[in-house]
């Protein structure tokens, strides 16, 4: 999907968006963002209707409905349908959590320094989390400090991202603190004084201990005696939080736990958290009392195998309804991930923790305002209020909905996510009509890619998608015979024009045809000729001619009758035939191809080996060369490696030297050579050639430790026998002149004032150097043919698509009108097994016995009744009377943009007595059938283009009108 | 310069022993105090390239250098025309060359890389032949700090011979070390300063309540407390957010080994090399450099995706070693997108001084890396810096090394062409004077590279008669031939008769 469609594809949502962005009044100035609905939080208020937030220098400046604007101000809208509420705030997360500390107390461990401000957060951005706590460990009586941060920033701020560096004094009591180990430090440097030392046990292992640890702790943060068993920093630290007032959040499971800590914390007068808290239900009323806040744990964890809880008859079993019972007792409470859960899943742990009857709001209210008021950012986070950050989640749906995710994230003013590329549009609609006649209700419809992905009751919502609402939807409608594109022209193309040709993208006529609801015009020019007349199927509301074109040609239109009625149909017949025998032809072409076998491998090796061998005949007797090349080529030919090429090139070489009259045909030196040679003042060194000839252009190299200490590049030109080569070597220039005589290569060897004779040996005939291919000039790919192959017939594009049609792939309209001329016409389709698209058909009412179920459909004119022809006063439905009959019928406008008013007369139909739901198919389903378009268009089926529209009412209610329109699941305005 | 002082005798033997240790290493081409280059073209990385110049180095030291200088009489004299000098590399972080890296014990500041640095590591054999000719040695980066550094050139056959400075600087971690978490090692690093702190206080406070358990360890470890520097005290000057007052009363011989250096990393007299992973590393490490006053004389050596915090580090005001592939490719989370940064591309823009790192010391050595940086569009003229000038001025050694220029190091790199090309190899080093590397002798090499002296390996087409070496430009007919380094007055004559003095 290109860039550009895919903006169009949300365009209901930004459409404002990208009206306005291209000129913004000023970088910093005002922004506002705009949907549906706003849920505020603050105080449960929601905005219904359509409500503004107006945003400036990443605060909030104005909540509320229908707010002027400032000038200059740079709109978001996110449509009707979207929710806003604010930036969800998970009270607990996996971020950068760190190794416990050997402390069983350590309030110095800080979570902020996990936090890498420069990861991206993109996973729980994409589920509308803005702000996340970050525990400092896990496993320890006080873990260390937790911290809350913003999940994404403009870079350059990362201290903005940090909304607080020092929440809580983070810890458990439950019995994942009491795996302490001993404490154990190595002195340096360990001496035979000193000693390694043992280590000391740590509190606690039990809860006992672990208040026992906690008393010590409180009593050495009030400056009691230090033992030294908590460290030198825990004290002192430990006093600093506490005289910050900052919170304890412990973690307690089970009821014991809960009650213990509750009254440790109540007798102390300490702020308390409780973190976990799966047993908190039944002790709602207590911890109401004692003032302690919650923080639920969903009892799930998402992407997992399931857990075992123990089978005990006290093990603690998962409770769901925790959250509902605290909500009853108004203690405050926020809503977390399970201990091992991502952040992202913090929706779907609310929903998961809102059994028991937590209302959708209170549920909301639990992981965005609740966990920012119990980690003390409530007052930048958590809300949507004037002064708070603009921590923004757009929804297509109420967040708690099942089948709702988020358009959108902001932080700071800013999108830090959007759910754009590739995304989905669902439609949910009241009556959507499919095409076939059947019709859901109410019914949904998911879009993606320009294509319908499902069509039902209820379908999948994938994240990100686009969600609409309507009364109505139905399929595009098919003009099954227009003129829109011609521009008046009445002229007739020959059989084989492509119409293709006419069509263009962005035509304003086009478009507004398609507005009309009229996604598909089935063309063809004004008249017919004697070899039809094509029609190609399009959508005027295409974005390129790809997208545009259905099928070209759709098939051909013909006319019966003849200016002399005597030769009415002779033309059709005519061509008919020739089309039978063009089918024929092919027909018998696929049979033998089908039965045909190419030779195997075996066989092309043995045809080499034979073509080889007639070249060495050939060397050896000059005259059954000829002959032999011709073996070569047949028995060869069917070789496809490039060496068969080279050979056949030889050949051809052989042929031109023999043509000259030598006794002994000059050969090309293609290939290695090989001797040894004494260059003075070194010894005997081997002296080899690799040479490449073209057309008697030589290059390729030599190497010979005496002349050259390396490789060196020559290149020359061969004159019969005669070679002339000459490189560069690390020494000097050298030249080589030689006769190749009897297949060696015999001459001298001139380097500076060294001449050296020597004779070389051909070792090779293959030039087997690579990367010197691209020496070799390109040779025009021939088409090899295969022996034996059956040859295929040429293809008629006059004729193509009646072959087309008689397998039912194309359609064939033929205009006539008197009954006898139809049952002949319908006679002579059906020798060519085609079934045609009977055209005007005037008279077709009479004869439907004799034509129904060997016809296509019927084009009837757009005049919809008629009188009875004897009585002259009772009027019939043209249409009516043949679709009772079971022939389809379908509408077409025979205008330009006249199509528009093909509803119109389909509801006029309708007001003559035509069934609703045969007059919604022939302008659908039933005219993509008989003009052979239904693999694309015409019904709202998984897999079809998705050409939609959106009705305010019942289709044929006059009062109706189309609201959107979606061609190839873009929207057409 | 070591050999100087001592007896022709023993510098002999030095001599010997160091060529048949390492064939590599050249010696005795030039055994006088003064030695001229004469090349084609010097590059002397301070102002324009000079062509058919001369450097003259005497006492080690550039003496004079330009196209029109005279060679001295008594110089020895390396004469080439077809090569060209290049002031030699600078190697300003490195964890190799020691026997291992990194200490067990996390707070080590009193650990010191001469112990660990093995002078026949055959890394320093590598940074010769690749043209570096001076390197900073650190402790290794899985530490939370670590011990002090040490400059060195990369050869000699003691630790005594390769040293050029000691105390190079002190290495910290910013990056979790293993079986760290970013949160522990920071807590870990903040606490070692804090514990100096309460040392200190608690040194200052028994020294007032007349406990002299200080003055007990130091002559128990056997410190000498009557040495001048040892006798006084002195208050902390320094630029910390902290103080202790009242540390001019303990004479500085009574601070304990282990967290002295510490101290003098506080009052700035130590550098600092500190080791980020990540952008939120550069946050810590600039955090504790500011907290406790080593900001002015801290470099971080950077890793992964660390340079995003640019604009922290710009802030700051540090230079930079940049460690990790040049170019960072990470995919956008969103649309699947490689996208694809260049790093020092991104210091440039916001003038953060930066220097190279090599990858390993042969195939992605400094040269490489700086010609990487050309090729990805950096100037030339600053990836050349970045090899050269910005890592002496990050060693403190910007009036030594780093450029050709008079009155600093005579270190000479000879290259058979331009010093950022792959074509290009080195030729000959020359390090304070001293020819200490000829590839023609470099055995190693010439078994790498060209795979002579072995029959059986030799390539499909080298015949053994073939088996004449010569170096790549192909003058040297007579595999018998000398290498072209001669007495001065010898290469005079063949220059031209009349030079003679």
């Amino acid at each position: 999907m290109t860039s550009r469609s895919s903006v169009a594809f949300l365009a209901p949502l930004a459409a404002a968006w990208t009206l306005s962005a291209p000129a913004p009044a000023a970088p910093l100035g005002v922004v506002a963002v705009q949907a549906g609905r706003i849920h505020l939080v603050e105080s449960d208020e929601v905005i219904e209707g359509g409500g503004t937030i107006l945003i400036e220098d990443g605060r909030i400046l104005a909540v509320g409905k229908n707010l002027a604007l400032p000038p200059g101000t740079r709109v978001v809208d996110y449509g009707a349908d979207a929710v806003i509420v604010p930036g969800l705030v998970s009270p607990d997360s996996t971020y950068g959590l760190s190794r416990p500390s050997e402390r069983t107390a350590d309030p110095s461990l800080m979570a902020i320094d996990n936090f890498d401000p420069y990861n991206s957060f993109v996973g729980a951005l994409a589920e509308g989390v803005t702000s996340v706590y970050l525990p400092p460990a896990r496993g320890r009586l006080i873990a260390g400090q937790g911290a809350v941060v913003k999940l994404a920033g403009k870079a350059g701020q990362e201290d903005r991202r940090v909304l607080s560096a020092s929440a809580t004094i983070h810890g458990a009591v439950s019995a994942e603190a009491r795996n302490t180990p001993g404490y154990w430090r190595p002195p340096v440097p360990a001496t035979v004084d000193v000693g390694l030392g043992t280590e000391k046990a740590q509190l606690p292992r039990s809860l006992m201990g672990a208040l026992v640890a906690l008393r010590e702790l409180l009593a050495l943060a009030q400056g009691g005696p230090d033992q030294g068993e908590y460290g030198p920093e825990t004290g002192p630290v430990l006093r600093e939080l506490m005289s910050a007032r900052k919170p304890w959040r412990l973690a307690a499971t089970d009821a014991m736990e809960i009650r213990a800590v509750l009254d440790f914390f109540r007798e102390n007068g300490l702020p308390l958290v409780i973190d976990g808290a799966d047993g908190a239900g039944p002790l709602a009323t207590e911890i109401a009392r004692a003032g302690a806040s919650v923080i639920v744990d969903a009892p799930f964890i998402p992407n997992t195998p399931g857990r075992n809880f123990g089978k005990e008859r006290d093990a603690q079993w998962p409770e769901f309804d925790t959250a509902a019972a605290l909500e009853r007792a108004k203690v405050k409470f926020a809503i977390a991930p399970a201990n091992q859960a991502s952040a992202a899943d913090l929706r779907f742990a609310a929903r998961v923790a809102s059994r028991g009857g937590l209302s959708r709001g209170a549920a909301l209210r639990a992981i965005t305002l609740s966990p920012a008021e119990i980690l003390g950012v409530a007052g930048r986070v958590g809300s949507l209020k004037v002064g708070k950050d603009a921590d923004l989640a757009v929804f297509n749906g109420h967040p708690l909905e099942p089948t709702s995710s988020v358009l959108a994230t902001w932080i700071d003013g800013e999108v830090v996510f959007k759910a754009y590329e590739r995304s989905a549009v669902v439609l949910e609609i009241d009556e959507l009509h499919v095409g076939d006649g059947s019709i859901v209700s109410p019914g949904e419809i998911l879009m993606q890619d320009g294509r319908i992905v499902e069509v039902g009751r209820k379908v999948g919502h994938p994240l990100g998608c686009t969600v609409m609402r309507g009364s109505a939807a139905m399929p595009g409608m098919i003009d099954a015979l227009g003129h829109l594109g011609l521009e008046g022209s009445n002229k007739i193309p020959a059989t084989r024009f492509e119409l293709k040709r006419l069509v263009e993208p962005g035509d304003f006529a086009d478009r507004r045809v398609a507005q009309a609801g009229v996604t598909t015009v089935v063309l063809s020019p004004r008249g017919t000729s004697r070899s039809g007349a094509p029609m190609m199927a399009y959508k005027p509301a295409g974005t390129d001619v790809s997208k545009m074109v259905i099928d070209d040609p759709v098939g051909l239109r013909f006319q019966w009758a003849d200016k002399n009625r005597l030769e009415s149909g002779q033309a059709m017949r005519e061509v008919l035939a020739k089309a039978i025998e063009y089918d024929k032809k092919w027909d018998e072409y696929e049979k033998k191809l089908a039965t045909w076998t190419p030779p195997k491998a075996g066989d092309e090796a043995e045809a080499g080996a034979a073509a080889k061998e007639d070249e060495t005949a050939d060397k050896k007797n000059g005259e059954g060369e000829k002959h032999g090349v011709e073996a070569d080529k047949k028995e060869g030919g069917d070789k496809k490696d490039g060496a068969d090429d080279k050979k056949k090139d030889d050949d051809t070489d052989k042929k031109k030297s023999k043509k000259k009259g030598e006794k002994e045909p000059a050969k090309p030196v293609t290939g290695a050579w090989e001797t040894k040679i004494t260059v003075p003042p070194f010894g005997e060194s081997r002296l080899r050639f690799y040479l490449l000839e073209v057309n008697g252009e030589i290059t390729g190299s030599l190497r010979c430790a005496g002349l050259s200490d390396g490789l060196v590049e020559v290149s020359g030109s061969r004159q019969e026998h005669t070679v002339t080569l000459a490189g560069d070597g690390s020494r000097g220039r050298i030249e080589v002149h030689a006769e190749e005589v009897e297949g060696k290569l015999e001459g001298d060897i001139t380097m500076g004032v060294t001449k050296v004779e020597f004779k070389a040996e051909q070792t090779s005939t293959e030039y087997e150097i690579a990367g010197r291919i691209e020496q070799r000039k390109p040779k025009p790919e021939k088409k090899k043919e295969i022996k034996g192959e059956p040859k295929a017939p040429t293809i008629d594009p006059d004729l193509e698509p009646l072959r087309r049609a008689m397998k039912g792939e194309a359609a064939v309209l033929i205009g006539v009108d008197r009954a006898d001329e139809i049952v002949d016409c319908v006679d002579a389709f059906e020798e060519a097994h085609i079934q045609p698209v009977l055209y005007g058909a005037d008279e077709a009412w009479k004869v439907v016995e004799k034509i129904r179920g060997r016809i296509a459909g019927v084009l009837l004119s757009q005049r919809v009744t008629a009188t009875e022809p004897k009585t002259g006063a009772r009027k019939r439905n043209r249409y009516a009377e043949l679709a009772s009959a079971g022939i389809l019928v379908a509408f077409h406008s025979a205008a330009e943009e006249g199509a528009v008013e093909l509803p119109l007369m389909a509801a006029y139909a309708v007001a003559q007595g035509l069934s609703p739901e045969v007059a919604l198919r022939a302008l659908t389903g039933d005219a993509a059938d008989m003009l052979a378009i239904d693999d694309r268009v015409g019904f709202l089926a998984p897999g079809m283009d998705a050409d939609v529209l959106l009705l305010d009412g019942s289709p044929f209610e006059a009062s109706t009108s189309v609201t959107r329109v979606f061609v190839s699941g873009e929207e057409v305005r | 310069m070591i050999f100087h002082d001592k007896p022709e005798l023993a510098r002999r033997a030095i001599w010997c022993a160091l060529v048949f240790l390492s064939p590599l290493m050249t010696a005795g081409a030039i055994a006088g105090d003064k030695s001229a280059i004469k090349v084609g073209r010097i590059i002397t990385q301070n102002g324009p390239d000079i062509l058919n110049g001369v450097i003259v180095i005497e006492g080690g030291k550039v003496q004079s250098l330009g196209a029109d200088v005279k060679i001295p009489w008594d110089a020895e004299v390396i004469d080439h025309p077809e090569l060209v000098a290049f002031p030699g590399f600078v190697e300003s972080h490195t964890s190799r060359g020691m026997d291992r890296p990194n200490e067990n014990i996390e707070v080590v500041p009193f650990l010191d890389v001469r112990d660990s640095i093995d002078p026949v590591n055959v890394y320093f054999e590598d940074a010769l032949r690749q043209g570096i000719t001076t390197i900073n040695v650190q402790h290794g980066s899985s530490t939370v700090i670590g011990g002090q550094g040490m400059i060195v050139r990369p050869f000699g056959i003691t630790i005594e011979q390769m040293l050029v400075r000691t105390n190079s600087g002190l290495k910290i971690c910013a990056a979790p070390r293993t079986g760290r978490s970013r949160a522990t090692q920071a807590q870990a690093l903040r606490r070692a300063f804090t514990d100096l702190r309460q040392y200190l206080e608690k040194l200052v406070q028994d020294k007032k309540d007349g406990k002299d358990y200080a003055r007990r360890e130091a002559l128990y470890q056997g410190r000498d407390l009557e040495k001048e520097e040892n006798k006084k005290g002195r208050a902390m000057e320094s630029s910390a957010t902290w103080k202790v007052a009242g540390l001019e009363s303990i004479p500085r011989g009574e601070i304990d080994e282990k967290q002295e250096p510490l101290l003098r990393l506080v009052e700035g007299k130590i550098p600092a090399f500190v080791y980020c992973d990540s952008g939120a590393a550069v946050h810590l490490a600039l955090e504790l450099a500011r907290a406790n006053g080593f900001l002015a004389s801290t470099t971080l050596v950077l890793d992964g995706d660390a340079w995003k915090a640019v604009d922290v580090i710009a802030e700051a005001g540090v230079p930079v070693v940049l460690g990790s592939t040049l170019m960072h490719v990470e995919r956008d989370p969103v649309t699947g997108d490689e996208i694809e940064t260049f790093v020092p591309g991104v210091f440039k823009k916001k003038n953060v001084r930066f220097a190279l790192q090599s990858l390993n010391p042969t195939t992605q050595s400094l040269w490489y890396q700086a010609a990487l940086c050309v090729g990805y569009g950096l100037d030339r003229k600053d990836a050349l810096d970045a090899v050269t000038r910005v890592p002496a001025d990050i060693l403190r050694l910007g009036k030594r090394v780093g450029s050709l220029e008079v009155g600093k190091d005579g270190n000479v790199v000879l290259f058979s062409g331009d010093p950022l090309s792959v074509q290009s190899s080195v030729q000959y080093v020359v390090l304070e004077g001293k020819l200490v590397y000829d590839r023609s002798k470099d055995v190693r090499a010439r078994h790498l590279l060209e795979g002579v002296e072995q029959e059986n390996t030799a390539p499909a087409g080298v015949d053994a008669q073939a088996d004449v070496h010569d170096d790549e430009h192909g003058e040297q007919k007579d595999p018998n031939d000398k290498p072209k380094v001669d007495r001065g007055e010898k290469s005079d004559k063949k220059e031209s008769g009349e030079k003679k003095p």
